[in-house]
């Protein structure tokens, strides 16, 4: 059973007559990372938005279609939505790292005890541990990236929506991004991510979305990163992009090692 | 002091201030504003006590050119009291502290945090107005120099401080929506003050030293 | 493109914020038209450095210098004059209701007559393909956008030396691909380049040198490209080989190319040699 279902979904920002998201369809299950690829202005930051509940409601504007969501509200058993900028995303209210990541779980009522566990989880879980202490207003734009995740994390949802969420980092804590990713997903929570980082996803997601212009265009499994139309969409792993461009034949491989295997035949 | 109780904290201030316009003036506005100065010069000469004699001396200024000498003197040690009191509570206590006394004396989060968020504004302001001026300098706006320069860059920074705090203000509402915090949620107190019979007793007491001075004031005018 | 060409100099340069090293005795020297990249973990000195080439900072200790002005006794206005920067949030550095004004911002805070300010506006916004999008307010654009407005402002202040923070970051492949060609057609007109970057594809595309900090030191200063295809280099850093030149290495292709392009032809060049696919 799905955990999230988009019916033919069509959002249209306040005061916009062209909409950002055109009758996009998608099922999320359990224990799945699904991944949207496209463009600057194909939906996908748009997509998170109506999934995380945030548009309209928050976000104001008008919808079309059917957003059907297995679950509690925001956190603990939930959703969960990280911003591309996480400058934006600090409460204001926390004068430590520790209490920044408590802010969620502290405004679900849990208790003391519980907090703090989930708290050195995520902040574990994100190699923040020695920043526990730092005042969240000296951090780097990276380590506040991995802040703000850890902050959401910590709420424990079944769901979770990323938008760009390496934008900021190092290749260190990229990794330690995806890794997340796929111990959540092993975990049995639901991750959906809008990320430029191609050439990670063959690791880390079960299935791809192509989206275009608001719309979801293509979705199948990661192979789909080594297809000649997401290659001229510049939406394949560089991988496939290379054998494409050195006109070797297709099926592309999708990363490093596919490569190596497929050179050494 | 920063260790005590957010609540007694504000109602030193709340008292200080009040006996500054009960008590008679002069003598009464001397002690008060000598007992807030002492406050910040002991939070910090610098940090403190500087600022609010800075923020305190147009007040001065101002009054010398609408009253004579002995009203200008009452009124400015009572204002001078406000001044420094307020000037010190902002220094010494963190909104984040404050919201965790609110919450756990029972107030409801979103007022608790509409609290903090306007003593926790300003700073914000200044950060944000600061990289916008830093922006700008660097693509060759000097905020340097005659009156008119000046003006220039205050109506240059005014615009962008606005639209990117408002821009801000829709993405933080975001943030915060999805990290539960909205209204009617029952937040747990992470690290509650420590409230103890001495300073329960302390408040009760100033607030009785409030009541006692008015009722003397009005008995004795009476 | 450049008013004046100018070296970037970095003499014994050292920096703390209070009491906390940011900076230790950092030197190297770009010459006109030469394209660096600037590497290291998160918080390893890279914004720092930055702000001290745009007066935003000056050094403890050590010279930091643009052509013959020495960074110490001048303001970032009047470096502005030299020095182009855009840092990572490009939110913050939009200051008017169209693009067309915001990028007309350095220009005219310079003091240029009309017609300069014009030309130059016109040039910017040509160079990044942003000319449609002149009229629209940076607020309605979305995020990518901006970014590249900031840039734009940027070119039109015409300076001698670029210093840019993570200007690929939050950009798909087709704008990636506009920046990497507008900064090549800077460099190629003399200004120095100088990126802070942790996207290493972008880097080997675009850049040619590399400096990576390590808590604060400069631990590499040498040819992008030998440090690019070693890994063993790369990892104590905390970078990481960009997939080009990893592809390069696993497959073994002479010369160890790491441009994307460069590594196609090889492997096209290899396989027909070989006879096979």
């Amino acid at each position: 059973m799905a955990r999230l279902t988009l019916e033919r979904v069509s959002f249209w920002y306040p005061a916009t007559e062209r909409p950002a998201l055109r009758d996009a369809s998608l099922a999320v299950a359990p224990g799945e990372v699904v991944a949207l690829v496209g463009n600057v202005g194909a939906g996908a930051s748009t997509l998170l938005l109506v999934a995380a509940d945030l548009a309209p409601r928050v976000v104001g504007g008008m919808i079309k279609g059917t957003v059907d969501f297995r679950g509690r509200g925001n956190g603990e058993g939930g959703r969960g939505i990280v911003l591309p900028t996480p400058w934006t995303q600090l409460s204001g209210m926390a004068f430590t790292v520790r209490d920044e990541v408590a802010f969620g779980p502290a405004n679900l009522g849990w208790p003391r005890e519980r907090i703090a566990g989930a708290v050195d989880r995520a902040l574990d879980a994100l190699g923040i541990g020695a920043l526990a202490a730092r005042d969240p207003a000296t951090l780097s734009g990276g380590e506040l990236q991995r802040v703000v995740i850890a902050g959401i994390v910590a709420m424990e949802p079944a769901l979770v929506l990323l938008d760009e969420p390496t934008a900021e980092l190092d290749p260190e804590g990229a990794g330690l991004v995806w890794r997340l990713v796929r111990a959540l997903a092993g975990d049995g929570c639901s991750v959906v991510v809008a990320t430029s980082d191609l050439n990670a996803l063959p690791e880390v997601a079960h299935r791809i979305v192509w989206m275009e212009d608001g719309a979801v265009r293509r979705i199948g499994d990661p192979a789909l990163l080594a297809e000649n139309a997401l290659c001229e969409a510049g939406l394949a792993t560089t991988v496939a992009d290379v054998w494409r461009t050195a006109r070797l034949g297709a099926p592309y491989p999708l990363t490093v090692a596919q490569a190596e295997e497929r050179w050494r035949q | 002091m920063s260790r005590r109780h957010p609540f007694t904290l504000l109602a030193l201030v709340a008292a200080l201030t009040a006996l500054a316009w009960i008590l008679p003036a002069p003598a009464g506005g001397l002690g008060t504003a000598a007992a807030a100065l002492a406050l910040a010069a002991a939070a910090g000469p610098r940090r403190v006590l500087v600022p609010a004699l800075v923020t305190a001396a147009p007040f001065w200024l101002f009054l010398l050119l609408l009253h004579d000498v002995p009203s200008t003197i009452a009124i400015g040690l009572r204002l001078t009291t406000m001044i420094a009191s307020v000037v010190w509570v902002g220094a010494l206590l963190p909104p984040g502290r404050l919201v965790e006394a609110m919450v756990a004396a029972g107030w409801g989060v979103t007022a608790a945090y509409l609290f903090a968020a306007a003593l926790s504004a300003v700073p914000l302001l200044k950060a944000r107005a600061q990289r916008i001026v830093d922006a700008q300098r660097c693509r060759g706006l000097s905020p340097r120099g005659g009156l008119g320069r000046r003006l220039r860059a205050l109506r240059a920074l005014a615009l962008p401080l606005v639209l990117s705090v408002l821009h801000e203000v829709d993405e933080r509402a975001l943030a915060l929506e999805t990290r539960g915090f909205v209204p009617g949620a029952r937040r747990t107190p992470l690290a509650p003050p420590r409230d103890g019979t001495g300073e329960r007793a302390a408040r009760w007491l100033l607030l009785v030293a409030c009541g006692a001075a008015l009722a003397w004031r009005i008995a004795w005018r009476g | 493109m450049a008013a004046v060409s100018a070296e970037l100099r970095f003499g014994q340069v050292s920096f703390s914020y209070g009491t906390v090293p940011a900076l230790r005795d950092v030197s190297f020297a770009l010459a006109p038209g030469e394209r660096a990249a600037l590497l290291g973990r998160n918080g390893a000195g890279k914004s720092t450095l930055l702000r001290l080439v745009t007066g935003l900072l000056h050094p403890a200790a050590g010279k930091v210098s643009v052509g013959d002005w020495d960074t110490r006794g001048r303001a970032p206005e009047s470096l502005a004059r030299r020095v182009g920067s855009v840092f990572q949030h490009a939110d913050q550095q939009l200051f008017a209701r169209s693009l067309r004004d915001d990028v007309a911002f350095g220009p005219r805070a310079l003091g240029l007559a009309a017609a300069e300010v014009a030309r130059r506006v016109d040039g910017a916004l040509a160079a990044l393909e942003l000319s449609a999008h002149a009229a629209e307010h940076p607020y309605d654009l979305p995020p990518a956008f901006r970014k590249l407005a900031a840039l734009a402002g940027a070119f039109a202040l015409e300076p001698a030396v670029l210093v840019l923070d993570e200007p690929t970051a939050g950009l798909d492949r087709p704008l990636r691909a506009r920046v990497a060609r507008a900064l090549s057609e800077r460099a190629a007109a003399g200004v120095v380049v100088l990126v802070a970057t942790h996207d290493l594809a972008f880097a080997a595309e675009v850049l040619e040198r590399g400096l990576v900090l390590d808590r604060g030191r400069l631990a590499w200063d040498a040819p992008l490209a030998a440090l690019l295809t070693s890994s063993e280099r790369l990892t104590p850093l905390g970078l990481a080989p960009p997939v080009g030149a990893a592809l390069s290495a696993a497959l073994d292709l002479p010369g160890r190319p790491v441009r994307e392009r460069d590594v196609a032809h090889t492997l096209a060049r290899v396989a027909a040699a070989r006879g096979r696919v």
